[in-house]
């Protein structure tokens, strides 16, 4: 979305600020040294001056993933300073991105876009906070998934049945396969027939496929972000992989009896 | 893959419990004596990685619609506090 789409009455949250921000603790982005900075943890509780966290990722890691985006950096400082038109450039750089992590993790449009609303609010109340010392993509996309994840416990929906199926029944646990079949998925699957079928996944195992294989969190993040132990992170994990593999293959096995 | 499928069904059991660690430790190059006798297992680990290495490919597709922008901004036309979070915001 351009910027000629924004209603009219928009404009009152643009501000004519001024574009100098002065070095303090909310100092924006490019007036600090990556040397001199200090982590912000994008979650719901932080502060706006956190120590170095022991499980963040390397700045090299999260840019590999989140690699900058042209004229970002100058958005946010701007942003910060209070400038609207600066916000709506962020919104735009990063809208698709929260909103299909929101999708994903709840596989709802309606839901998608009232957190995705959700998480821009919280990203235009926080965003002096943020300090650059990852990628502002993944400090943001931290706290959209924060956003689903609240929603989901005010729900009481699926986070509790993480730790329900470390148990697994027949039902839902991990199959083992012991079958003698040669068919392998490699080169068959699609995109959209993944997306499908990452949808029929149940919710907790979604939240963690999502979270780790599209995503590219770590079990350590996953497990803080949701509550639960590394390796019930790593079980859901294998479980989800399972359950796609067996949603694939009957794709798969539908098409060929076709 | 030849001479193979000779495994019992314990064998692949015990290796398929223990998949999740080796999957965190060996990322997609998984190395375990069983695979070289077990077409079965083989065939699993090629699925789970394929699965994996098909979902990093994934991409945001959707924009959301423009009703989320116009409603973010008449929420922000409200509260024109631009960046400013309070430091006493933290349970939102």
């Amino acid at each position: 979305m351009q910027s000629k789409s924004v209603p009219k009455d928009s404009k009152a949250i643009h501000k004519k600020s001024e574009p100098q921000v002065q070095s303090h603790d909310s100092a924006p982005v490019h007036a600090r040294s990556k040397n001199t900075l200090r982590t912000t943890d994008a979650s719901p509780a932080a502060g706006p001056a956190q120590p170095l966290a022991a499980e963040a990722r390397p700045i090299q890691q999260q840019q590999r993933r989140n690699p900058p985006i042209a004229g970002e950096l100058n958005a946010i400082a701007l942003a910060q300073a209070g400038d609207g038109a600066s916000f709506e450039i962020l919104y735009n750089m990063h809208k698709r991105r929260v909103y299909s992590l929101c999708l994903r993790m709840l596989g709802n449009v309606a839901e998608a876009e009232d957190l995705t609303q959700e998480a821009f609010l919280q990203l235009h109340r926080k965003i002096g906070t943020f300090r650059g010392d990852s990628a502002f993509s993944t400090w943001l996309h931290r706290m959209a998934v924060n956003v689903v994840l609240m929603h989901l416990r005010k729900k009481g929906l699926p986070l509790v049945s993480l730790e329900e199926t470390l148990e697994p029944t027949q039902e839902d646990g991990p199959r083992k396969d012991f079958g003698t079949r040669d068919l392998t998925l490699s080169g068959s699957i699609d995109r959209v027939t993944l997306e499908r079928a990452v949808q029929e996944l149940p919710p907790g195992y979604r939240m963690v496929f999502v979270l780790h294989d599209v995503e590219g969190y770590e079990h350590n993040e996953i497990a803080g972000m949701l509550g639960c132990s590394i390796g019930n992170s790593k079980s859901q994990l294998h479980k989800a992989r399972m359950r796609l593999r067996s949603l694939l293959r009957e794709n798969a096995d539908g098409r060929a009896d076709a | 893959m030849t001479s193979m499928t000779t495994n019992t069904p314990k064998e692949c059991s015990e290796f398929q419990e223990q998949l999740p660690d080796f999957f965190d430790s060996g990322g997609d190059r998984i190395e375990h004596p069983h695979l070289n006798t077990c077409a079965n297992c083989s065939a699993l680990v090629r699925d789970l990685n394929y699965i994996a290495a098909q979902a990093k490919l994934l991409m945001p597709i959707h924009d959301p619609s423009p009703a989320v922008w116009e409603n973010i901004s008449h929420a922000l036309a409200k509260k024109p506090t631009a960046g400013r979070a309070s430091e006493d915001d933290g349970a939102s």
